[in-house]
């Protein structure tokens, strides 16, 4: 994944795609629908969708292969973390039990400050 | 036709040659296909004579009847000849019926009408436009499924990578290429350590299969059994459960909402809520595989004797040890069981409450603890916590084996060893801190300090006697300076250090029998002299005699300082005043006291007796006067009233 600087990571771009296909499907609905209407297409309408058209198809296929040259072989598992990861869950137990026993302190002292 | 009948035998009618070029290449005639066949065959057979047998019987029929002008006789021709059409129709229909081929040789299409033309083009026009709506609706239509299916995946597909950041996810391929044919599962066992046994639960358990909902919702599935933890016990007291089941509760309940019927808008946080779900199930199942794992761990090693394992039972899921002579542990795999989720942290006192009010036929009169005060109750159970002792059984685990810190251990024990000399050196050291707490509270001006040692089987504690300042000192503008002041050689504070070693004790105390002069070097605790091992019976008594002597020495060094003629022994200090007589104050330490545990006596010995000890259990001795247990400022003003009777030889 890239880092947080970046502003779009390939996951983005790619859903960003996706997202460019529906719109492309959608013109084309929209200029099916143009070209039955009953009082016959009007030019400009069509002509607007067609080059909103060709403009998203070129962009998908650009993102779609500037994706495709670099995204990298799907690599399994060299360094597993599940011990590291097990360390922080002892440690986490350490720390909850640590602060059942300040909390028993806090009581203790505020019940002798009660009591006295 | 001619009188003459020609036939031609062909010889063999299969692959007649029908050309040969230079070359010698030959060149068959194309096979001719089955319908080729037919058609030429029916093209053989002539029906040119029925033709015109007809034609002759309709001219002479006209011809005949031509004088009849019968006015129906056009209809009649007419429906004659459709029923000639008709039934070569019929017999068409028929042939292809009966699955034969027929090739129609040509159709003479009837010329159209003018109007029949344009509706003709009407109809194609209007069809058009109905093919273009409907593609236009097509088109639409899949637009929105295809985005439909664009926000399921990515949901789907960004929970997963979330995961991925932190689980191995592995990826299948079941049957045919396809969008619904991967399935994916989390694979949770730690291939690194390759010498890890592994029960087969933990095998069934460490996949977890991950499924998708038609919202393309991730959801990691939960496991079939209740995950085990580890948990360790005493006899005669209940363990804490700790809330593992808190999650399957929450995933239970957000589980019905699709269930519902009603579809709500999906939004991030519900994506985000079902991954911290899946998220926490999965630390879940991890930590039941690891706690697992040591369990099989610690029964392999109690096959290994080692010292300070004694393996007193075994079952499948508890493993029984005896520590020391007197108290046993079990550690045993329980399941977790849910609780309601009243929170994730539950305390310690309410927990512990809860169960012994539940068990209060075998618990040990707890019932009528208030709840407050939990230190006392675990004080009285002379246990160790156990969860702090599930802790670190697991830490001694991970620490062995992946971390394979072996050489940091060099007793040569392994760590299941270790871990029950542990136990057993808390329970000791539980037993010599209540001694030590009892003994400072008979004395007043004794403080008790515990000392972290960072060592599981070490224990320390301090005992400081704090002196007051003496007034000669205050004047001579020292800073107060904590402990000791080593340049101007002021004491302030004595220390006895009690150590614990497994079961060792060991007291070192300061408190030299010496001058101010000789207060030199280095006092830091380290180096202190009267350092020697006891037993637990004789601790407070060496404890005591320590503290009295330091008190001694304490009121030795003051004498000297305003001028007394002083001796001291272990536990008096004697003044000596004119005609040989001494006075000596003697303490007297008695560790079940229960007003004080150092008392003072003053005793008078008018140089009939030896010179020497005083013994202050003497009851022959007459001139004995019980002081009571004095405070320090109390002794010190004795002190200073006993300057009058006894100067430095000519100052009286």
């Amino acid at each position: 994944m890239m880092g947080p600087q970046n502003q779009s990571t390939s996951l983005q771009r790619l859903n960003h795609a996706e997202k460019r296909i529906v719109r492309v499907l959608e013109l084309a609905g929209l200029v099916m629908d143009e070209l039955a209407n009953s009082t016959g297409p009007r030019t400009e309408v069509l002509a607007g969708h067609c080059r909103e058209f060709m403009k998203s198809i070129k962009e998908i296929q650009t993102t779609l292969r500037e994706e495709i040259k670099s995204a990298c072989e799907y690599r399994p598992f060299e360094n597993c973390d599940y011990g590291a990861r097990i360390s922080n869950e002892i440690c986490c137990q350490k720390l909850e039990y640590i602060v059942e026993q300040l909390d028993g302190m806090n009581r203790t002292i505020n019940h002798c400050k009660d009591g006295t | 036709m001619d009188g003459k009948l020609k036939i031609d035998l062909d010889k063999l009618p299969i692959k007649r040659l029908e050309a040969i070029d230079e070359a010698g290449n030959e060149q068959f005639p194309p096979d001719i296909g089955y319908e080729e066949k037919r058609l030429n065959m029916i093209r053989r057979i002539d029906f040119s004579q029925v033709m015109e047998r007809d034609a002759k019987k309709q001219k002479s029929s006209k011809e005949a009847v031509g004088t009849q002008a019968w006015p129906w006789q056009s209809l009649v021709e007419n429906l004659q000849l459709a029923q000639q059409e008709l039934s070569i129709i019929l017999d068409l229909i028929s042939t292809v019926e009966a699955n034969d081929a027929v090739t129609v040789a040509g159709m003479q299409r009837p010329k159209q009408l003018p109007h029949e033309s344009l509706s003709d083009i009407a109809v194609s026009a209007a069809t058009k436009l109905q093919r273009l709506r409907h593609l236009g609706r097509y088109f639409k239509q899949s637009s929105k499924s295809l985005e439909q299916q664009v926000t399921r995946e990515a949901r789907f597909y960004g929970s997963l990578i979330r995961l991925q950041q932190n689980w191995k996810v592995k990826r299948q391929r079941i049957g045919l290429s396809g969008p619904g044919s991967e399935s994916f599962t989390i694979d949770l066992l730690d291939n690194s350590t390759t010498d890890l046994i592994l029960s087969s639960r933990s095998l069934t358990l460490s996949t977890v299969r991950i499924d998708r909902d038609p919202a393309g919702i991730l959801t990691v599935q939960l496991p079939s059994k209740l995950c085990r933890s580890l948990s360790v016990e005493f006899p005669g007291s209940h363990s804490r459960r700790k809330q593992k089941g808190f999650v399957k509760g929450k995933m239970l309940e957000s589980g019905l909402y699709p269930q519902e019927g009603k579809k709500e808008v999906l939004t991030d946080e519900n994506v985000n809520e079902r991954v911290k779900d899946s998220h926490l199930i999965l630390r879940e199942i991890h930590q039941s595989i690891f706690q697992e794992q040591v369990f099989d761990l610690v029964n392999h090693e109690s096959y290994n004797p080692s010292p300070g394992v004694n393996v007193i039972a075994m079952r499948e899921d508890r493993l029984h040890l005896s520590i020391g002579q007197e108290t046993s542990v079990s550690l045993c795999l329980l399941p977790s069981i849910e609780e309601e989720s009243t929170g994730r942290v539950e305390s310690n006192n309410q927990a512990q409450i809860r169960e012994n009010r539940i068990s209060s036929t075998d618990s040990l009169g707890l019932s009528a603890v208030d709840e407050n005060f939990d230190s006392y109750t675990r004080n009285y159970l002379n246990f160790p916590d156990p969860v702090s002792l599930e802790i670190f059984l697991q830490y001694l685990f991970h620490d062995d084996v992946f971390l394979k810190s072996k050489d940091r251990r060099n007793d040569g024990c392994n760590f299941l060893g270790h871990f029950c000399m542990t136990i057993a050196h808390r329970i000791f050291s539980r037993k010599v801190l209540s001694l030590l707490e009892g003994l400072v509270e008979g004395i007043p001006y004794l403080h008790l300090l515990s000392h972290p040692t960072w060592h599981s089987r070490i224990s320390s504690w301090s005992l400081s006697l704090k002196v007051p300042q003496s007034i000669l000192r205050s004047s001579r503008r020292i800073k107060p300076s904590g402990s000791n002041d080593l340049k101007s050689g002021i004491r302030s504070q004595f220390n006895t250090k009690v150590v614990v070693n497994d079961d060792q004790i060991n007291v070192s105390g300061e408190g030299t029998p010496g001058l101010v002069g000789s207060l030199r070097g280095d006092y830091s605790d380290s180096c202190s002299i009267n350092s020697y091992g006891c037993d637990l019976v004789d601790l407070p008594v060496a404890i005591l005699h320590q503290v009295a002597n330091q008190v001694i020495d304490w009121l030795h060094e003051e004498a000297l300082i305003v001028g007394m003629k002083v001796s001291r022994d272990f536990l008096c200090l004697y003044f000596d005043l004119e005609q040989g007589e001494t006075l000596g104050l003697v303490a007297n330490v008695d560790a079940e006291d229960t007003h004080g545990c150092i008392s003072w006596w003053l005793v008078f010995d008018d140089g009939s007796m030896e010179e020497g000890k005083l013994a202050a259990e003497d009851v022959e001795f007459r001139n004995r006067r019980f002081l009571g247990h004095l405070s320090l400022e109390a002794l010190y003003s004795t002190l200073m009233d006993l300057v009058g009777f006894c100067g430095s030889g000519g100052s009286h």
